[in-house]
């Protein structure tokens, strides 16, 4: 296409590439994606900074995520504003911490950050019980999710207080070594 | 002679053995008459040897594994060669003929079926599905390269004269052979690695490439031996092309036959609940003919099976009852033990017998220096072109244990028998070769690969269980996955999983399961079962023994199902921490005629006499009956119960057995009464969920923690009362002090609201201020019989664990007994009537878990429990001053 010049410009790219772990090529791949999300709204040319957020209504109506229990939660978390609109730089990051580059400790928080619903820092039991709900898609009655729950406490916190800290997390993450090296997908 | 051989091989079973040389005698001289002894060898002859060789190869098993240092050193198979060379050296010694071969009749259709079969069924699949493409690769691309190689290098060795010229074989001989000998034999690997316990991943795709290269195998083998029948000169450009496609038909075929009965299979299993008692041999029977069918059709039968087993566990496993499954475990895992004993053995008997191979050095050398080396080589390769894809790359260590893994085994062994000697005329080089290449793998490879292991320090599977938060992450982890790649528009491994788990979830778990079973098949909810499930049954193993009704005090697990659908859920739902051992909750509406018919009858229960049970004589071929021993239980408990009863009621006060009154506490009041009192000093009352203590794994304690439990519980024992506690739900509801707490309550209002940190610590505490609460309430009743009742249909609940019925109106709750409960008479402050596997853990059982997965953070509960223990009296003393509470209190919670 030759519009790479077009869209970034050198100063740019570079700086992408600086706070991501991908390449050029990478980068213009993810742009022309995150154009496709919202062709009307985001414009080809980036080389003037807009502050263009795609809203999450149309992330969230993609035909594939509609049974996506976390899609919400997802976006969310890698936007900005935290309630799920993002920038192509929040959108570059979620990849960026899914690469395979992305180190263990970065994987771990943003996905300790995906647990932690209401934000505070610590997966407490309601976190949990998010996402116990949304995983079993409502099967469970709520007391067997609360049960999960618990159980789901105890396992993992590390300091008894009730509530999994990010140390917890990441202990426990990493005692299953698999979970974090395969956390991550090819562009 | 060959009996006498035989009676030799046997020498073991002396008795056994003589049998057959006697028999000579009998038929020869006509009988005089009535025959008052007879003997009937032949008619008897050929199951007998069957038998017989199965029972040599169990004893030699238990032979070796008599002395641990020889097997941790040896693997099983190579023993096993070693003493098919030494029987088969008897036999040839005793009968001047080599005798029992491995036939490759009886190998491909009685001998390689089990063990593929138990290999398919119990892959762990999720691990396969993720590797499937690397595994797919070296089975395919691996094997094909392999037996070309081996094939045209030995060609060459030809050419260049370093084979002997006796060895009378083209090019296209060498490319058959190489077939033959290039696959990676399943029976072998298995053998070999599952005593290296090296890491899952390596495991299954060495173990992978085993079972699915069977395909390729054949249709080379097939390919080759009919190109040579035809001749080189005949084949045209077509058969090569059709050598080509019937890859694809074999292979394909062969999974599709596979999946066809695996289907089958799961619907079948459906509709099995009023027949239990067949379902394993359902499982068995539509596997062997999906082995049968594809052999049949000469369609890859290996992949059928593995295919057949992979798909239909899901299904089988949530449709079958709990003791079925057990059954197709261990009947399947003896089997397929069975059959690699018997294959192993009978190679090694076979290789004695010289007059069917001839030796070439030159030969033998090459191929074994050329399978090693192609095979490091092309393992290698397509390593390098794996890890451009693989997530986790393949690192050099893996390629180095891949490579050495691959051992051939006997399906080699018997497809070189097969061979056409007038077709191939250097068959007896062949099999000479095949039979030293086996036994080089085997033996030799698979006597050194542990020290490579462990000298290469690969990384070895960590025997971790499964706990809930692997399950828990690993789900969120593949949407969360699955959503990005969404994103970004890119159809990779995730979003075809999920994808497939989606249809699975809307059809094919909609027809292949049952409805109770769907339901209660969620796959967070089955681990967060199957873990109280095991410390259920650790917990009876541990500390059941104390009455004698061992196997029997499991509590019962009622399922999801009967909790959501009888009127005791609402009860249920406020009970989050579900410790409750509470002998049975009833969960009926009641009117006032059946209080009193209830009441009259218990009163008659207890005063009087109770003859001694008749129990019906059944001999059903259909169901299985509680076996004696279970029924001796069940009384001896029950005796024990009433006895005691009986010297707690002489030695305190009269009862009055009237209308039980229950004291339902509700959880989130205790645990806001627990808030205010969290810090008082009387840690006595302890509530502790058993899920509290679910992290912790409970396998073999430590001797001293045994001891420790054994004792305290044992001296406890006898000069307590259990007290039983017997409430009618519907009065409960109706009680109207309580129905405050107790509204029924929709379910999201289960967890207690914010619970303080040092309930969760230390829930005991929580219980504290209940204890008063609790002690002044109501009278309570006992109700022996219904002990009972809740004691059978605690039987009857555990037998359809799996599946369990729909409507079980009342929910009774068994737990087991045990002596320490009663000094808790808080017992009842938990919600009784919780239907889940809810109990509690000794202290010292739980402890001994707990130390072992988190070896100090426990330190401080510990010592926090030493003050229950003192506090014994003080307990004892409480139904005293509760006059007329009777409450069972089985729950020895204890959160660690």
């Amino acid at each position: 296409m030759g519009n790479k010049q077009t869209v970034f410009t050198h100063e740019q790219l570079e700086a992408y590439q600086d706070c991501t772990f991908f390449t050029r090529k990478e980068i213009m791949r993810l742009f022309y994606r995150y154009q496709d999300l919202a062709p009307q709204l985001v414009p080809l040319d980036y080389t003037t900074c807009p502050d263009v957020k795609v809203p999450y209504e149309l992330i969230g109506s993609m035909p594939e995520l509609k049974d996506n229990p976390f899609r919400q939660r997802i976006a969310q978390v890698f936007s900005e504003d935290g309630d799920g609109h993002m920038t192509l730089d929040n959108f570059l990051d979620m990849f960026s911490v899914m690469s395979e580059m992305a180190p263990r400790d970065l994987k771990a928080y943003y996905a300790f950050k995906i647990y932690d619903f209401n934000d505070d820092d610590y997966i407490c039991a309601w976190d949990l019980e998010q996402t116990v709900t949304k995983l079993t898609r409502g099967e469970l009655s709520a007391e067997e999710v609360s049960l999960v729950c618990e159980k789901v406490l105890d396992e993992a916190d590390g300091d008894h207080d009730g509530r999994l800290s990010l140390e917890d997390f990441r202990n426990m993450i990493l005692r299953a070594p698999d979970f974090l090296s395969t956390f991550h997908i090819r562009i | 002679m060959l009996r006498a051989a035989l009676s030799l091989l046997a020498l073991p079973l002396a008795g056994a053995a003589e049998e057959p040389t006697q028999k000579p005698e009998s038929p020869g001289e006509p009988p005089p008459g009535l025959e008052l002894f007879r003997w009937q060898w032949h008619e008897v002859e050929a199951p007998y040897l069957v038998a017989l060789w199965i029972l040599v190869a169990s004893l030699a098993k238990i032979v070796f594994h008599l002395s641990r240092k020889v097997t941790s050193l040896v693997p099983e198979s190579c023993l096993l060669i070693l003493l098919g060379l030494v029987l088969g050296g008897i036999v040839l010694a005793v009968a001047k003929k080599a005798e029992y071969q491995l036939e490759p009749g009886t190998f491909f259709l009685f001998l390689l079926p089990p063990i593929v079969l138990d290999s398919g069924y119990f892959m762990p699949s999720r691990l396969f599905f993720d590797n499937l493409g690397a595994i797919l690769t070296y089975a395919v691309v691996g094997t094909l390269w392999n037996a070309f190689t081996t094939g045209a290098a030995l060609w060459g060795l030809q050419q260049a004269g370093l084979v002997a010229p006796r060895v009378q074989a083209g090019l296209l001989d060498f490319l058959l052979f190489g077939s033959l000998i290039s696959a990676v034999d399943p029976v072998a690997v298995l053998a070999v690695f599952e005593e290296v316990h090296v890491n899952e991943t390596l495991f299954i795709i060495v173990f992978g490439e085993s079972l699915l290269n069977d395909a390729v195998t054949v249709v080379l083998y097939k390919v080759c031996n009919s190109f040579v029948e035809m001749g080189s000169a005949n084949v045209q450009a077509t058969d090569y092309l059709k050598g080509v496609a019937s890859l694809f038909v074999v292979s394909l075929g062969g999974a599709a036959v596979g999946l066809v009965f695996a289907f089958l299979l799961a619907l079948t299993t459906r509709f099995t609940k009023r027949v239990r008692i067949i379902e394993p041999l359902l499982v068995f029977l539509l596997a062997y003919a999906a082995y049968l069918t594809a052999e049949m059709a000469s369609l890859s039968a290996i992949l059928a099976v593995t295919m057949c087993g992979l798909g239909c566990k899901k299904y089988v496993e949530a449709n079958i009852s709990h003791k079925s499954r057990t059954t197709v475990k261990y009947t399947m895992k003896t089997l397929a033990s069975c059959a690699e004993t018997v294959i192993f053995m009978l190679l090694g008997i076979s290789a004695v017998d010289s007059s069917k191979w001839a030796w070439d050095s030159g030969l033998v050398l090459g191929t074994l220096i050329f399978i090693l080396f192609f095979r490091a080589l092309g393992v290698v390769l397509q390593t390098w072109v794996l890890n451009q894809f693989r997530l986790v790359p393949l690192d050099k260590i893996d390629q180095v244990v891949m490579s050495y893994g691959g051992l051939r085994g006997a399906v080699a062994f018997a497809l070189v028998i097969l061979l056409d000697r007038t077709k191939v005329p250097a068959k007896d080089y062949f099999v000479a070769t095949t039979i030293v290449v086996v036994f080089f793998t085997v033996i030799v490879q698979g006597l050194t690969i542990k020290p490579l292991v462990k000298w290469l320090k690969v990384k070895r599977s960590e025997h971790h269980k499964p706990t809930l938060n692997q399950e828990l992450h690993e789900h969120t982890f593949d949407h969360i996955l699955a959503a990005v790649e969404d994103v970004v528009g890119h159809h990779g491994y995730h979003y075809w999983r999920d994808r497939w788990e989606q249809f699975d979830k809307k059809y094919l778990s909609q027809l292949l399961m049952r409805r109770s079973a769907y339901r209660i098949r969620d796959q967070i909810w089955d681990v967060y079962y199957r873990l109280n499930i095991r410390d259920a049954i650790s917990f009876v193993d541990q500390g059941g023994h104390v009455l004698s009704s061992t196997g029997l005090t499991l509590p019962s697990m009622p399922s999801r199902n009967s909790v959501a659908e009888t009127s005791v859920t609402n009860l249920l739902r406020e009970s989050g921490s579900g410790a409750c051992l509470d002998l049975q909750v009833i969960d009926t509406v009641r009117s006032g005629r059946d209080r009193e018919d209830a009441v009259m009858h218990h009163l008659l229960c207890g005063g009087l006499y109770k003859p001694r049970r008749r129990y019906k004589a059944s001999c059903s071929r259909h169901f299985i009956s509680e076996d004696a021993q279970e029924r001796q239980d069940k009384e001896v408990f029950q005796q024990n119960m009433k006895r005691r009863l009986e010297s707690f009621k002489s030695t305190k006060h009269n009862i009055c057995f009237t209308k039980s009154k229950p004291r339902p506490r509700k959880n989130g009041r205790r645990k806001k009464d627990g808030v205010a009192n969290a810090e008082a000093t009387n840690g006595k009352p302890r509530d502790l969920g058993f899920q509290d203590t679910a992290a912790v794994i409970l396998t073999v304690e430590s001797e001293e923690e045994d001891e420790e439990s054994d004792s305290s519980e044992t001296e406890k024992e006898d000069d307590e009362g259990i007290i039983f506690v017997a409430r009618a739900t519907s009065e409960v509801l109706q009680e109207g002090k309580v129905s405050g707490n107790l509204e029924v309550c929709p379910s999201p209002r289960i967890i207690p609201p914010s619970p303080t940190c040092a309930e969760k610590e230390l829930p005991w505490k929580s219980g504290q201020g209940d204890l008063a609460v609790y002690v002044s309430s109501e009278t309570t009743k006992i109700v022996p019989v219904d002990m009972q009742t809740g004691w059978n249909q605690s039987i009857s609940s555990l037998e359809s664990l799996a599946s369990p019925p729909c409507n079980q109106a009342p929910i009774l709750t068994c737990l087991p007994p045990h002596p320490r409960g009663a000094e808790e008479p808080q017992a009842p402050l938990h919600l009784p009537s919780d239907p889940r596997p809810s109990f509690a853990f000794p202290p010292s059982l739980a402890k001994a878990g707990r130390s072992r997965s988190e070896s100090s953070a426990d330190l401080p509960q510990q010592q926090e429990l030493q003050p229950l223990m003192g506090h014994k009296d003080h307990t004892h003393l409480s139904p005293g001053t509760t006059t007329s509470h009777w409450c069972i209190q089985f729950n020895r919670g204890s959160r660690l």
